[in-house]
């Protein structure tokens, strides 16, 4: 991979023209950046489009079958391919699509009348998004303070406890542990609902979404919480900023938590950037079992009716998505480290 | 390849494995453990799956007699007592554990090997060739494989090849990956170097040069991607486009267990237990043999 260099900018003049402002402002690192990573994610994009659609016609089948089910004659079908614009060859439609795509119309879902792809998105996307954003908060609140009482008394109690624990959340498959969960939370006692039921209180919204975010949280907490470990410990014994502190008579405590914890987020913030990827594929999974009606559980129902525009429009969501969070994780790095800010960002 | 003759000497050394002295005989027993406690509970788990119904009478996993259903744990003759339908499920949890160690070892060589050589090209050669395949794994990566997985499954159909196709969609590209940036370490090391000064044609630098010196990284990756792989192929079965029933996998005994979770937990909680002590073996010996390999 060819890595550009960027150079490195003198800091925009204080009180200049405006020219002058927009000029330092164009010449800023994060915004360069922004703009050749999102340029460079076009083409990826555009492939992962042409992908999806590509699989999505491979399969047996298509809209009109899957919607007028096994007793509908032959004629009936092929009119109604001919309503759907199902009889026009493959290019065609794909090129339709991507045209419309271009001027920002993800064009109407086949199946479920003529809604269109943008509304069904809008109404699922932020069901997934609570659960994800839930899911990361149990994570960080769970997975830092475990990491630095493991890191305070390494090879203690709480230390192998806390590796057991991680060794088993790693491995177990987030289906099983839904099951788990459902047996001990809702078969005898009711205190979570094992099915979405729409409520309008915070409380009722929040007690629907716990038990499906604990099940995303629970592998990442494992993972999150030895990977901190790792990074604490390392920089415990090699660092000389801490040996600096430690000579100062900062508590060993305060070392942890303010010289190594702060330095160790960077870190942490690669790791989360990168799992996007995975969560949103577990996600789909976990709205199944609970039935969420987020986007992961219209997309298996859109797998199903072989409806192509909804597909489509989910997987650039997911792609754009990944992308995002590569470019957010990058920008983050300028933020937590200055010294990122004006060195060669290399990819 | 155009690297000056001149890097032998600056680069000279291999990178400095920060040696940790610490850990002494008194540890040694505990790192072998680390890595023949899992590799003993693979090993009888494969005895148990693969040889142990060639020499012992175990029960048919299909086709149980309706007079025996329900039966509980710890019945005469079955150990984990019989299912809704009157199988035996000691012997499905074999039958099943046969599918999911062949799914493991099938998905794992494929990405191995088609994972392993685009990611030793694009590396070894460098330029167009690594722009163009990283895009395009790019591309994979960036694309939700579960809907890949679920839409190959669902073309070819379900049955165990085809979901070994379709698992390797997650294989080939995490492959392509580790093994880009391995042989990437590798490419300008003195004694690569010193094979391309001295002649060697690229096929014999990559694969007498390159490759045994990043096979222990792989198969380290490849000990933690079978458990994945083992966890999908249970997804597979339990989202519907997996080994379709009658035949006895993981998955599909946990999904159909799932009806009757209220009433038989057992159904679930059977399956489940192999499912974890197999997936946390792997991971075990995966992590134990990175620190024996010292691999990242």
């Amino acid at each position: 991979m060819s890595s550009t260099s960027v150079p490195v900018q003198p800091a925009s003049r204080p009180g200049g023209a405006v020219a002058q402002r927009l000029a330092g402002l164009a010449r800023s690192p994060a915004l360069r950046l922004s703009g050749r990573r999102l340029l460079a994610a076009i083409p990826v994009l555009w492939g992962v489009t042409l992908l999806s659609f590509l699989v999505m016609n491979a399969l047996p089948g298509d809209a009109a079958s899957a919607m007028l089910g096994i007793n509908a004659t032959p004629a009936e079908l092929r009119a109604f391919s001919i309503q759907l614009h199902l009889n026009e060859p493959l290019w065609v439609r794909y090129g339709h699509w991507l045209a419309g795509v271009v001027t920002g119309n993800l064009g109407q879902s086949l199946a479920s009348g003529h809604q269109s792809v943008a509304s069904i998105i809008g109404q699922r996307l932020p069901v997934t998004l609570e659960l994800v954003v839930y899911a990361l908060v149990i994570t960080l609140v769970v997975s830092i303070p475990l990491a630095v009482l493991c890191a305070r008394w390494p090879r203690g109690i709480i230390d192998r406890l806390s590796m057991l624990f991680s060794m088993g959340s790693i491995s177990i498959a987030p289906y099983v542990l839904a099951l788990l969960l459902i047996i001990v939370f809702c078969v005898d006692s009711h205190v979570f609902p094992s099915i979405y039921s729409p409520t309008s209180t915070v409380v009722g919204n929040l007690r629907n979404y716990t038990l499906p975010s604990i099940v995303l949280a629970v592998p990442l907490v494992g993972f999150y919480t030895r990977f901190l470990r790792a990074d604490l410990l390392e920089q415990m014994q090699s660092e000389d900023y801490i040996v600096t502190a430690r000579a100062k008579g900062v508590s060993e405590w305060r070392v942890l938590t303010r010289h190594a914890l702060r330095n160790s987020f960077i870190g942490l913030l690669t790791v989360i950037g990168l799992n996007l990827a995975t969560l949103i594929g577990v996600t789909v999974i976990v709205e199944q079992i609970f039935s969420l009606p987020g986007i992961g559980f219209e997309l298996l129902n859109a797998i199903s009716n072989r409806d192509v525009p909804v597909v489509e429009g989910i997987v650039l969501v997911f792609g754009i998505a990944v992308v995002l969070a590569n470019l957010l994780t990058d920008l983050l790095y300028g933020v937590l480290d200055p010294r990122i800010r004006h060195v060669a960002s290399r990819r | 390849m155009s690297l000056p003759a001149a890097n032998i000497l600056t680069t000279a050394s291999v990178a400095p494995a920060a040696e940790v002295a610490g850990p002494a005989a008194g540890r040694r027993w505990v790192r072998n453990l680390e890595i023949a406690v899992p590799a003993t509970i693979l090993i009888l788990l494969l005895f148990f799956c693969f040889i142990w119904p060639m020499v012992y009478p175990v029960p048919k996993p299909v086709g149980g007699s309706l007079t025996t259903v329900n039966l509980p744990l710890w019945s005469k003759g079955h150990i984990f007592g019989t299912d809704i339908v009157g199988n035996d499920v000691m012997s499905r949890i074999l039958y099943g554990g046969r599918v999911s160690f062949e799914v493991a070892a099938g998905v794992q060589a494929i990405g191995l090997v088609v994972g392993g050589l685009v990611g030793l090209v694009a590396a070894y050669r460098g330029g167009w060739t690594d722009a163009v395949l990283m895009r395009i794994l790019d591309v994979f990566i960036a694309f939700p494989s579960l809907v890949l997985v679920l839409a190959i499954a669902d073309s070819l159909g379900p049955s165990e090849t085809h979901v070994i196709w379709a698992l390797s969609a997650f294989s080939i590209p995490a492959f392509a990956r580790v093994s880009r940036a391995a042989a990437l370490r590798l490419r300008d090391q003195p004694f690569v170097v010193a094979a391309r000064l001295s002649g060697s044609r690229p096929w014999r630098i990559m694969f007498q040069h390159l490759v045994p010196n990043m096979l222990p990284q792989l198969l380290t990756f490849s000990m933690l991607g079978a458990s994945l792989t083992i966890i999908l192929e249970g997804a597979l079965d339990f989202l519907g486009y997996g080994i379709p029933q009658p035949t006895a996998s993981w998955g599909n005994m946990i999904a159909s267990g799932e009806s009757f979770i209220s009433v038989y937990p057992r159904y679930v909680v059977v399956p489940s237990i192999f499912l974890l002590v197999t997936a946390i073996s792997l991971n075990l010996l995966g992590d134990g043999l990175r620190a024996r390999w010292n691999v990242r």
